[in-house]
């Protein structure tokens, strides 16, 4: 298992757009990716879930990655949330 | 590396076979059309009657003579068109138009650069002090003469910057101009500087060849040795015609007194002694040591390469290399136009060329050494043999010394290049490796070219391709594939198993039938999925034609039970509001167009009430109000986007309702709207309406388009086996 945190810079936070993208690029690996914020935790691939957890700009998340290519989700994950969020 | 640069020259080397193929039969032309319409060879045997300028044989004659000069006037552009098409990867076509305009802008940037420099005045003359022979036309733009090594500096540049860039994405405002559409625009900004950096670096080329006659007229044998061996180094870079012409037609090559006048030039000197002949003892050795020697080389010495190299072709492919050896050859012996056999083997295997320069400077001093004095029109052939030597007689122009020489030259020829090629595994014609180990060696290629952008963008593109190739049938079921500005156009062989919906997967806003054919609509990106997938099909066959093969036929029942699977369940989402409801992919905002959030539909609302689509729960309310998580109690979860963009207004224009995790039927006002303030501040008041979590087996089907009322059915998910 590895995990990583990350605080929010994109000023909109975690929304429907971002979140969609978040979930494309989960779905690209084959391990667990959960989400961890404001005290709630949401599969990386589902949407509603993600979006449900309404991170806000500031926010720290934590990104928790379990499964057979985790090294690489890492990286990618990592990657993304630098790029994207 | 040896290996990747040996793979390259191949591949440069089999894309001069193209251009080649027509320099025998320009060379043919050319050669019969020019020594018969020559007025002096005409007046030297009384041939004018039939002949002569007026004759229909002349004009016949005039008219081969021009078509084979066309042909070589610009063979830079035919090199440049063809070398691109050669090199091109993929999308060849368009790697060809790019060379033509790359060849063009090159050359008028260096016209260009004369005119500011004067060099070239306005009257179109060129000024005083222009080296004779430097500036030259190239499909009728004054340039610096450049030869064919112009035109494969252009198809070589362009051939890497369309395999660089034939699939380059650009932003999307300006995706229209990407993909192959790019590569004539960048060629033409590229070959504008390559022509400016040609003005200031060719002239040095040119200059040092000058240089170098100085060398040739300083003395005697040794002196035509280095005349020979230059001159036979010069013809890949056309500029063996800036060389030797002062040596034919000035006091470069020497001046003698003939008939009480003096000549000046070895050409000249030798048809003003022909003129004389009857005052001639021997004709002079010393003014034809320009050329007697090119009879020996070019009648006897590259036959025999050219008998080598047939020799040295595989068995399978004799006759199709025998073909091109032999007209070429034959172009070679009886007109003496080399080019098409030095070039068929000058860019595989220079180490030949090498060989081909030191045998053939030699024979020019040989000749010179022998006495021998045979004069030529145009080059060393049959043709000019039989003109200026043999009819001429043995004692004046010691001919016949040719043929034991030649025998020798064609002797050394074939067992040098027979050696070298075998020793050397020279790629000369009919030796090229199979296309099937070209296919395995790119396959290789992108997969090492995968491995080194793991897991990012090349290998989504690869699944999108794979993706498209199954919806569309396999590729057993693909005959055709191209596209036009926002669509994929293919051609198929069964149009019936044509998967629309997993086509829709892959990002495609619409699928159009027509027959076998089938449209699917892209965007303007569509260049650049078209390319991939043109590259996927590729190496798809080394994977799939077995399997295909031996399950054919139930490939084709597996498709079709696809299609067949029935729907087992169907749930239908209703419009949360009243307006017109629209396909999802005309929403304007392409993270939703493109389904990227899932599938659904887009309505513009006409209504302030946004209600409850179905029973359900509220799953979250963002804070900013302008979309509301959804789900159904038949297992939906929904995303009510209200707007464009509408995540910057932070709220203001929206009033929600309920709570979140509140239990509401369908029908409870879920949200309110200020359509007015919306109107002016969000770019768009189409509101996606999408499931976000859909299975495999789940299939979103819109059921409505134009005015819909809240309540009314939107679209359906239908669960399959």
């Amino acid at each position: 298992m590895k995990s990583f945190n990350y605080i929010i810079t994109d000023e909109i936070g975690i929304h429907a757009r971002p979140a969609g993208l978040l979930v494309k690029e989960a779905k690209k690996y084959t391990s667990k990716i959960v989400l961890s914020a404001n005290g709630k935790k949401a599969e990386a691939t589902k949407l509603m879930a993600v979006m449900g957890l309404g991170v806000k700009n500031g926010q720290e998340v934590e990104i928790i990655i379990e499964g057979g290519d985790e090294d690489f989700a890492f990286e990618g994950m990592k990657l993304f949330m630098e790029q994207n969020l | 590396m040896k290996d990747k640069i040996f793979g390259v020259l191949q591949r440069v080397g089999r894309s001069f076979m193209l251009p080649i193929a027509i320099l025998p039969v320009a060379g043919l032309l050319l050669g019969i059309g020019s020594s018969f319409t020559n007025s002096s060879t005409i007046a030297m045997y009384g041939l004018e009657g039939m002949l002569g300028e007026g004759t229909v044989l002349y004009a016949i004659l005039t008219i081969m003579s021009a078509v084979g000069n066309v042909i070589f006037d610009n063979l830079p552009l035919i090199f440049a068109v063809g070398v691109a098409i050669g090199m091109a990867k993929k999308e060849k076509e368009v790697a060809a138009l790019s060379a033509v305009i790359a060849y063009f802008v090159m050359h008028i940037s260096i016209n260009a650069m004369l005119k500011i420099s004067g060099q070239i005045l306005a009257t179109g003359e060129l000024a005083e002090g222009v080296l004779d022979g430097t500036i030259a036309t190239a499909c009728g733009i004054q340039s610096l003469q450049m030869g064919v090594f112009g035109g494969v500096i252009v198809g070589l540049g362009v051939a890497a910057l369309h395999n660089k860039f034939y699939k380059i994405q650009l932003p999307n405002a300006l995706s229209f101009f990407g993909g192959t559409r790019f590569v004539p625009i960048i060629s033409t900004v590229v070959y504008m500087l390559m022509g400016i950096l040609m003005y200031f670096i060719w002239p040095m080329v040119q200059n040092g060849i000058v240089a170098l006659g100085g060398l040739v007229t300083g003395s005697g044998y040794i002196g035509t040795l280095i005349f020979g061996l230059i001159k036979r180094a010069l013809i890949p870079f056309g500029l063996h015609h800036v060389f030797y012409m002062p040596f034919w037609q000035t006091a470069v090559g020497g001046s003698m007194e003939v008939a009480g006048r003096v000549v000046q030039g070895g050409q000249n000197i030798f048809f003003a002694q022909l003129a004389d002949s009857a005052n001639i003892a021997h004709f002079s050795a010393d003014a034809t040591r320009f050329f007697s020697g090119e009879f020996i080389f070019m009648i006897f010495g590259l036959p025999g390469a050219a008998l080598a190299m047939y020799h040295c072709a595989k068995p399978e492919k004799k006759k199709a290399a025998g073909g091109l050896l032999l007209s070429a050859s034959l172009a070679c012996m009886a007109t003496g136009i080399t080019e098409p056999l030095e070039f068929s083997f000058l860019f595989v295997a220079p180490a030949l060329f090498v060989v081909q320069v030191i045998l053939a400077g030699t024979a020019y001093m040989i000749a010179h050494i022998l006495n021998i004095a045979v004069g030529l029109t145009f080059s060393g052939g049959l043709l000019d043999l039989f003109f200026f030597g043999i009819l001429q007689g043995n004692e004046k122009t010691s001919w016949l010394l040719i043929i034991p020489v030649g025998i020798v030259y064609f002797l050394l020829y074939y067992f040098i290049f027979k050696f070298m090629i075998k020793r050397f595994d020279l790629k000369t014609p009919g030796r090229e490796d199979d296309d099937r180990e070209t296919k395995l060696y790119t396959k290789a290629d992108m997969n090492a070219g995968k491995e080194k952008t793991e897991g990012s963008a090349e290998v989504i593109k690869d699944e999108l391709s794979e993706l498209i190739v199954k919806g569309l049938g396999g590729k057993k079921n693909i005959s055709d594939v191209d596209c036009c500005a926002t669509r994929l156009r293919c051609t198929v062989k069964d149009a019936t198993i044509v998967n629309d919906g997993l086509l829709k997967a892959t990002g495609a806003s619409g699928v159009v039938h027509s027959g076998n054919g089938v449209q699917v609509i892209y965007g303007p990106s569509v260049t650049v999925i078209k390319s991939n997938l043109e590259d996927y099909l590729v190496i798809a066959p080394d994977e799939l034609a077995e399997v295909e093969d031996v399950v054919k036929d139930e490939t084709v029942v597996v498709a079709e039970t696809k299609k067949e699977k029935k729907v087992i369940q169907t749930i239908i989402i209703s419009s949360p509001v009243n307006g017109m409801a629209a396909n999802l992919s005309t929403t304007p905002d392409e993270a939703f167009a493109q389904r990227m959030m899932g599938d659904g539909a887009a309505v513009t609302p006409e209504d302030v009430i946004v209600y409850a689509p179905e029973d359900g729960e509220v799953a979250f309310i963002f804070d900013t109000k302008h979309a509301i998580g959804f789900l159904t109690d038949s297992g939906v979860s929904l995303l009510l986007h209200m707007g464009i963009d509408t995540v910057k207004l932070n709220g203001v224009g929206f009033e929600t309702l309920v709570e979140v995790g509140q239990k509401v039927k369908k029908g409870t006002p879920l949200l309110k709207m200020d359509l007015a303030y919306l109107k002016e501040n969000a770019p768009s008041l189409v509101s996606p309406i999408l499931c976000t979590e859909l299975d495999e087996n789940q299939k979103v089907r819109l059921l409505t388009e134009g005015a819909i009322k809240a309540g009314e059915p939107l679209f359906a998910v239908d669960i399959l086996e």
